[in-house]
């Protein structure tokens, strides 16, 4: 019932969206409907966790401990982006440069967008959870041009065609995964239901499996922004409105490695627990932390900026993932913690674009003393994002640490020490630049509101608290989902 | 139908519409090459699993026949009418150099599919299938990469769809009515939002030169 709930409601509002009378109803409704939406998903979340795994639909429809703490994290993603979308979009209202059209493009394409993300988590079925992807990257596509300029344009047409190709290849693998499970002798309407290929993982040919991971490392890994497969990624975001870049990267890039994760459990059962499939992800990972790392320091748009941290930080997800055991749990942690974070840092630093009229490090030098509350917000953003201490990212990175040395990775934990390392001296010294430095510009300052201040030390607040203390509940949480993806807790 | 002389057919013309394909400069006549491409293709499910009596491979290739051989074409001949443009001006590759790429992925996959140790293909005597198209999968990621205009790219997609449909009816018999479905509707989605971002590119800038739009970069 909640399950059906989750995926109708989000059509239906953009359906109200695309009749809405003028440009400022559907932003109200958007951010509105956004939360209450981001409600639901919280509660049907805990309602998984309270009692047991949740089916629908002849189970198709599946939330278990995996999905549901995914699910949560979309929630809170999509509710702080709705709310804070709001906001952004007050200026452009009030000059007139949004017109009702794009209003209602963009309030029915985010409400699809969210409905699309939550069909991946919730579909048992493997097929439809590649269609679910297939479906986000179609309806964010037009996201990134809510305004039309040829920059734009350039990075949509990037990002459609470099993930739809991309992405196909994790059709391949599907159909590949399909045919190594034919000896099972699966029913067509179970062949590819996951729960079923759990069940017996084991018994699955391993060579077509090793060969669909593969392709499916590829196809989602573009998806998910892994280098070398990440090209589209800093285009996207930086030329799509800030709300749609936080949605992006705080969850749309996860929303891809989590069917990677729910891959390598059957990989792992195929071809008998030897690490296969992990040892590639910790490849792929590494990877991405350096490559970022390298484009981080020589970076002078902010939002670019922030893309190559989604890139590393993704990375960082691929690393835990992959050496498994305490790095599966804390890959897990990772998640939510840099999906806050991230959005923390889109917000503010949309918003100082907005008042600088550019997304230029250098002409935003001074930006805390004018705007204190996003300079705050950017500025402890990028901290958090860099892996300072007590932020709750260090202690999910010092945990990913642990985890490699504990299983005897040390060339993996000295080159991420180092992409750490490089990130962290590179980025701190444009956060400083931007937080103090000589005054370039005279921004065009604009009103703050209550939400504002709200969002910023919500987030900042709370990615304090879990550095410093985890709940009992989300600690629960975490094992169960790392249990689900083989990892031990 | 099962003594494969349909599939065989099937087969011949996927890979001559493939190096047709890659030899070819007028954009209209890649257009309909490749509608034609996509209706030998989608005869599949019918030719391989018709005769089992089953309702389903005929509502499949019903409609993928009408996307790809009807709807596609109409689309991107739009694209093409708004742009002006008329053929593919200097492509990376040139056209006899591709033309001998595409022999040699063909190659490439039919040592592939040797090589692989696949679980037996649903229908019997139907061995090269999966070669061929892993071939044209291949040959349409060529196609993206080595292209300037964004109707060849959308192209090219389209041939990337269509060498998967053929790798997955052959590999795969029975993949569920509503994934399958859910699958066709993704292609569809992608190719009209793809058309409607090349006529946007062609207004915005007068082209659909995609090598130049270079302007994001680092």
């Amino acid at each position: 019932m909640l399950l059906w709930a989750l995926l109708i409601l989000p059509p239906v509002l953009a359906g109200t969206c695309c009749v809405a009378r003028s440009a400022r109803r559907v932003l109200l409704l958007a951010s509105v409907g956004g939360a209450g939406w981001a409600a639901l998903a919280g509660a049907t979340a805990s309602a998984a966790y309270a009692s047991g795994p949740l089916f629908a639909a002849r189970g198709w429809l599946y939330l278990d401990a995996l999905s549901a703490y995914h699910l949560a994290v979309l929630g809170l993603v999509f509710g702080a982006s709705s709310v804070y979308a709001w906001g952004y979009f007050q200026g452009e209202l009030a000059d007139g440069t949004l017109s009702l059209r794009s209003a209602r493009r963009f309030g029915a394409l985010w409400f699809g967008s969210a409905a699309a993300m939550t069909a991946v988590l919730l579909s048992n079925n493997l097929g439809l959870m590649w269609v679910g992807i297939e479906a986000t990257t179609l309806l964010t596509a037009f996201l990134i041009c809510v305004h039309v300029t040829p920059l734009s344009l350039e990075a949509m047409w990037k990002y459609l065609v470099v993930c739809s190709v991309g992405v196909a290849f994790a059709f391949v693998g599907t159909l590949l995964v399909a045919a190594s499970a034919q000896r099972l002798g699966l029913d067509a309407s179970e062949m590819l239901l996951w729960t079923r290929l759990r069940e017996s993982a084991a018994l699955l040919a391993p060579g077509p499996m090793k060969l669909a991971f593969l392709f499916l490392l590829v196809g989602y890994g573009t998806k998910a922004g892994l280098a070398p497969l990440h090209s589209w990624l800093p285009d996207a975001h930086s030329q799509a409105p800030a709300p749609v870049s936080a949605l992006f990267s705080g969850f749309m890039l996860n929303t891809a490695l989590y069917c990677l994760m729910r891959y390598l459990p059957l990989v792992e059962g195929a071809t008998g627990g030897t690490g296969w499939g992990g040892g590639l992800l910790v490849v792929f990972g590494i990877l991405s932390i350096l490559l970022a790392a390298v484009f981080i320091v020589f970076q002078q748009d902010g939002k670019r900026l922030l893309a190559y941290h989604s890139v590393e930080h993704i990375g960082i997800i691929a690393l835990g993932l992959g050496l498994g055991g305490i790095g599966t749990f804390a890959a897990l942690w990772h998640t939510l913690n840099h999906a806050v974070c991230k959005a923390l840092a889109f917000f503010s630093v949309g918003r100082l674009g907005q008042m600088y009229g550019t997304h230029d490090l250098g002409r935003m030098a001074g930006a805390m003393r004018r705007s204190p509350v996003w300079g705050i917000g950017f500025f402890g953003g990028v901290l958090a994002l860099i892996g300072v201490a007590p932020f709750a990212i260090f202690m999910s990175e010092f945990q990913i640490l642990r985890a490699a040395a504990a299983a005897h990775a040390f060339v993996a934990l000295t080159l991420f020490l180092l992409g750490a390392g490089i990130v962290f001296v590179g980025a701190l010294r444009h956060a400083m630049t931007s937080a103090w430095g000589e005054e370039v510009c005279e921004p065009k300052l604009q009103p703050g509101g209550v939400a504002d201040a709200v969002l910023v030390f919500g987030a900042l607040a709370l990615l304090l608290l879990l550095g410093l203390w985890m709940p009992g509940p989300l600690r629960t949480a975490l094992e169960q989902a790392a249990l689900i993806v083989g990892g031990r807790p | 139908m099962n003594d494969g002389a349909g599939p065989d057919a099937v087969l011949a013309l996927l890979i001559i519409t493939d190096l047709l394909l890659l030899g070819s400069s007028r954009l209209r006549s890649c257009i309909t090459i490749t509608a034609l491409q996509g209706v030998v293709v989608s005869l599949l499910p019918v030719l391989l699993h018709g005769a089992e009596g089953a309702v389903r491979p005929w509502i499949l290739t019903g409609g993928s026949m009408i996307l790809k051989g009807a709807v596609f074409p109409w689309l991107l001949l739009r694209v093409l009418r708004e742009s002006g443009v008329r053929r593919e001006v200097e492509p990376f590759v040139g056209h006899t150099l591709s033309v001998v790429a595409g022999v040699a992925a063909l190659m490439f996959s039919i040592w592939v599919g040797t090589q692989l140790n696949l679980p037996g293909p649903v229908a019997p005597n139907q061995t090269l299938m999966v070669p061929a198209g892993l071939a044209t999968l291949l040959i349409g990621l060529f196609l993206i990469v080595s292209r300037r205009t964004a109707v060849t790219q959308v192209l090219g997609y389209i041939v990337v769809e269509n060498g998967i449909y053929t790798v997955g009816v052959t590999l795969v018999g029975g993949v569920p009515m509503l994934v399958e479905l859910g699958v066709l509707m993704d292609v569809f989605v992608a190719v009209f939002i793809m058309s409607i971002a090349a006529y946007h590119i062609s207004r915005e800038f007068d082209h659909i030169d995609v090598d130049q739009l270079n302007q994001l970069r680092g």
